[in-house]
């Protein structure tokens, strides 16, 4: 059905020159989910832009974009309207952005319905609310009065599928359609896609950086490098046993659960001005030789729908390589850095009363050398917990200590023994500051004197493995990688005691996440300072936190050694949250699958899980659960020993 | 493999804004450079002085002893409109720049601190703001009377409550940002986040308001010059030279009223390319 050849697309603007895709060739077939994956700057919304006919401008194609017999690249206008209708249909990756936020998500439905398919209006409605249907949404009569900004980020997601599947299009393309998704809404947005193709028949090119959570759902894998295709094949070979030294390396980036080893792979993603005369991937990779460098390798069948570009195709299976634990001996002895003892944080509304109850009585404690995952889907407080111990937010009730002093009470000096490395490594510098400047501020504020400021930014640089020139730059003019190596030395330089990580790698594109993980688990290891942790990505976390921390709803609900909770969960949301977090190896399924979306519970009294839980009962629903002791973990369920029992028999 | 014969697929486009953004600030940035020229060189370009009286008549026509003839007064029209440029740009420039740090100043702080500062100093700017701007400087005209300085006051005090704003605003947007967050951390006085941070980076709307600002300004100065409020005969400004020139007109002598009315209207053109330029340049960076 789409059938893309040789798509070579070079973008020319004056002063430079990109060439974004070179020599592409792929086919998606009726009825089958296909990924396109690889790192941001690959050229994968190119291809979907290709697709659609929206090249931009400047943009000088060559080769054949076919589509049921047709070249959606001459196309004419008329014929581009009827393609990008019936033909294919594209699912943005923000779903809030790309709807119109004064119209309903009804009227933004049936008006196309109409237009499209040419229903007439009672029609339209009655199949709007069954494509509602179709894609799980509840109360579809309901929610199509609601407007863009009344849905959750999941609801608006799956809303856009229903418009781009309303149009009853041959081909669904999904350009990053779970990124900013928490991991319980991915697995059912994407079997979504699935359904698409198997109940209509749709072919789905599904475009992602992530290869773990769309492994499960996709046919056949395209990899694209630098705007070439290294490989392409059936989805279980391709992620299984990868040929290409690149989709090896995107694979070893990728943190697993299961406690896998991150394998970083230097480097980044060049630039191309023309079509490549070698293997772009080459400088990077371990396997190459003096004919990578000077030829670029044709794309050759290694089995059965199976092809790639590569001069040294590898073999062996891709192995785990378990990360063997540090001795946590240290920790016994390291001094009290943080202490939240029953925090509560309470935003305020600016009109009237009310407001958002964000912490619930949190209670920490972290010693020196130790590192304290906290996990949790967004709203669960993740973020308020970091700002609490930074000292950006004050607690409503309860009080949190750093360094053994009340964060409210804090001198100027005081306040930098605590650092923060955020989630936005180019926004948390400041733009018209040089590198050298970002560096220094926490030194500025202990009054350290100019010519050691100097040389303490350069021990702190040096140990990120940045060069020295890199001080005159400004943010800008730095890629996401160096800017979060620069945000890390900024937290290190000043000696603090305590370091919190704020969804320091969510950012980043896999390889570089992979190689900020290897420079952060070596600063957590230090013995100096104690060290926070915060991810929504639960693999991120196992591979060195040493204890970890559940958060849901501005509440604790689990807490334990780091291997404990992930290996032995208590709780049935750290079950679900680990259930439906991807895996590449075995899949594993959910054992415990909640029944609503975050946004539809209500935590008003009770367990704050009480909407959503599958076990619940009314004690659930009256009573508020308090963190006990179950092993060598603490979880706040009453029910924890039944759930084996309770679980093997929702299984049956 | 694809067809070799299919030529490649052009995407217009490209840099047009680009270049668009670049021709506006040039001419525009090479008006105001022959104009500010034109007001140092004065002297050395005519050879009366603006106040200088001819004897041998007034209202003369051009050409002749007098490029552009003679006023009422007998004196010299075009040394008088060169003269004029630099009371008329000089007022206008210091004016603006007076607003941009004062209104930049309230601004800074009235976005970081809130409360009842905020409420505080917003409230004087809706005060100023509550008044239509020429009849808001007509009135401090009057109230501080005339000479450059006050010209200078009057004109600032009218403008600076739209910097103070247009401040307020991004700093509210800034405050919130992780760089600024990251400061706090890094353990940064208030004085520091004010001055190294959020000045900086709240400039840039300024940057592209400021020349727009200037045209603006040399209108109102010509405007309460006009009504006498303003530069007074026998100084040399555009506004008193076409109040004074506008009977002459009836009487079809253009040339007292007509070549200030030009060297206005050519000035202000001149900011307000600039200013559209850079406004299209920042749009541009942005896309």
């Amino acid at each position: 059905m789409l059938d893309i050849e040789d798509l070579s697309v070079v973008i020319r603007r004056p002063g430079r020159q990109v060439a974004a895709l070179s020599n592409v060739s792929f086919s998606v077939a009726p009825g089958e989910v296909v990924g396109l994956v690889g790192e941001s700057g690959g050229g994968k919304s190119m291809v979907a832009r290709a697709i659609v006919g929206m090249l931009p401008s400047g943009s000088h194609a060559t080769g054949r974009v076919g589509f049921d017999g047709a070249d959606v690249l001459r196309m004419d206008a008329a014929a581009l309207a009827k393609h990008r209708g019936r033909g294919a249909a594209i699912c943005f990756q923000n779903p809030r952005g790309a709807l119109s936020p004064t119209r309903t998500v009804g009227r933004q439905l049936i008006d196309r319905l109409v237009t499209h398919q040419g229903m007439s209006g009672d029609r339209a409605v009655e199949s709007a609310a069954e494509l509602f249907a179709s894609v799980g949404i509840r109360n579809p009569g309901q929610r199509l009065r609601a407007y863009p900004h009344e849905l959750s980020g999941g609801m608006a997601q799956r809303v856009m599928i229903s418009l781009a599947a309303g149009c009853a299009p041959s081909l669904l393309i999904a350009d990053e359609p779970t990124t900013g998704l928490d991991v319980t809404l991915t697995a059912e947005i994407l079997r979504q896609f699935r359904h698409a193709a198997d109940t209509d028949g749709r072919g789905v090119l599904l475009i992602s950086h992530d290869l773990a959570s769309i492994a499960e759902v996709c046919d056949r894998v395209v990899v694209l490098y630098a705007g070439t295709v290294v490989e392409t094949g059936p989805a279980a070979k391709v992620l299984r046993e990868p040929a290409h030294p690149y989709t090896r390396a995107l694979l070893r980036s990728v943190p697993d659960v299961g406690g896998g080893r991150v394998v970083a792979t230097a480097g980044g993603m060049p630039l191309l001005t023309a079509a490549p005369h070698d293997c772009p991937f080459a400088p990077r990779c371990a396997h190459a030789t003096d004919v990578c460098r000077t030829t670029r390798p044709e794309t050759e069948k290694l089995a059965d729908g199976w092809s790639l570009a590569c001069f040294h195709p590898q073999e062996a299976p891709l192995s785990v390589v378990n990360a063997e634990k540090s001795d946590n001996a240290a920790t016994e002895a390291g001094r009290i850095v943080l202490r939240v003892e029953d925090a509560h944080v309470v935003y305020r509304s600016r009109f009237g009363s009310g407001g958002h109850h964000a912490l619930r009585g949190v209670s920490l404690e972290l010693r020196t050398g130790e590192t304290l995952g906290v996990v949790g889907e967004s709203g669960c407080g993740k973020s308020t917990l970091a700002k609490l111990i930074m000292g950006l937010v004050e607690p409503s009730a309860g009080a949190v200590a750093v360094a053994g002093k009340d964060v409210r009470k804090r001198s100027r000096v005081e306040r930098t023994r605590a650092q923060m490395v955020f989630q936005d490594p180019i926004g948390s510098l400041s733009p018209r500051r040089t590198v050298a400047d970002s560096i220094a501020e926490p030194l500025r504020a202990a009054k350290v004197s100019t010519a050691d400021r100097a040389r303490r930014v350069e021990a702190a640089l040096g140990r990120m493995e940045l060069d020295d020139s890199i001080l005159t730059r400004y943010p800008h003019e730095l890629s996401g990688g160096q800017a979060q190596r620069i945000g890390i030395a900024r937290a290190l330089v000043g000696e603090p005691d305590l370091i919190v990580f704020d969804e320091p790698t969510s950012a980043l594109d896999v390889t570089v996440q992979a190689q900020i993980l290897e420079v952060i688990a070596d600063v957590a290891a230090d013995a100096g300072h104690g060290s926070v942790f915060i991810s929504h990505d639960l693999a991120t976390v196992r591979g060195f936190a040493d204890r970890v921390v559940v958060l849901y709803l501005g509440r604790v609900v689990e807490e334990g050694p780091v291997d404990e909770v992930f290996d032995h969960p208590r709780h049935p949301y750290t079950r679900a949250l680990l259930g439906s977090a991807p895996r590449l190896g075995a899949t594993r399924a959910a054992d415990v699958q909640l029944v609503k979306d975050l946004d539809e519970a209500d935590a008003a009294t009770g367990c704050a899980l009480a909407a959503r839980c599958p076990f619940v009962t009314d004690t659930c629903r009256s009573q508020e659960q308090t963190l006990q002791p179950y092993g060598e973990s603490r979880a706040a369920c009453w029910r924890v020993p039944e759930l084996p029992a309770l679980i093997g028999k929702s299984d049956s | 493999m694809a067809d070799p014969q299919l030529a490649p697929v052009v995407i217009g486009g490209g840099d047009r804004d680009r270049r668009f953004a670049r021709a506006l600030i040039y001419v525009g940035g090479a008006i105001l450079v022959v104009a500010a020229l034109a007001a140092v060189f004065a002297p050395l370009l005519s050879k009366w002085g603006p106040t200088e009286i001819d004897p041998a008549g007034t209202l003369a026509t051009p050409g002749g002893a007098h490029l552009l003839g003679t006023d009422g007064n007998g004196m010299d029209v075009w040394s008088r409109v060169l003269h004029a440029a630099r009371i008329d740009l000089g007022i206008a420039v210091c004016a603006v720049a007076l607003a941009v740090v004062v209104g930049t100043l309230l601004g800074l702080l009235a976005g970081y601190l809130g409360g009842w500062v905020d409420d505080v100093l917003m409230r004087i700017v809706d005060i100023f703001q509550a008044f239509p701007t020429f009849i808001l400087a007509l009135a401090v005209a009057a109230l501080l009377g005339d000479g450059f300085g006050n010209l200078v006051l009057t004109i600032a005090a009218v403008n600076a409550p739209a910097y103070a704003r247009l401040v307020r605003a991004e700093v509210r947007t800034l405050r919130e940002m992780a760089y600024i967050e990251a400061a706090k951390t890094s353990g940064a006085s208030m004085f520091g986040i004010l001055w190294r941070h959020l000045l900086p980076n709240s400039l840039t709307p300024v940057r592209v308001i400021a020349p727009l600002n200037c045209g603006w300004a040399m209108l109102t100065l010509a405007g309460l010059s006009f009504l006498g409020l303003g530069v007074t005969v026998p100084t040399a400004e555009w506004g008193s030279m076409i109040s004074l020139g506008t009977s002459d007109v009836v009487a079809g002598r253009w040339w007292t009223s007509v070549p200030p009315g030009l060297a206005l209207l050519v000035c202000v053109l001149g900011f307000s390319l600039l200013g559209e330029g850079l406004q299209e340049r920042a749009d541009a960076k942005r896309r």
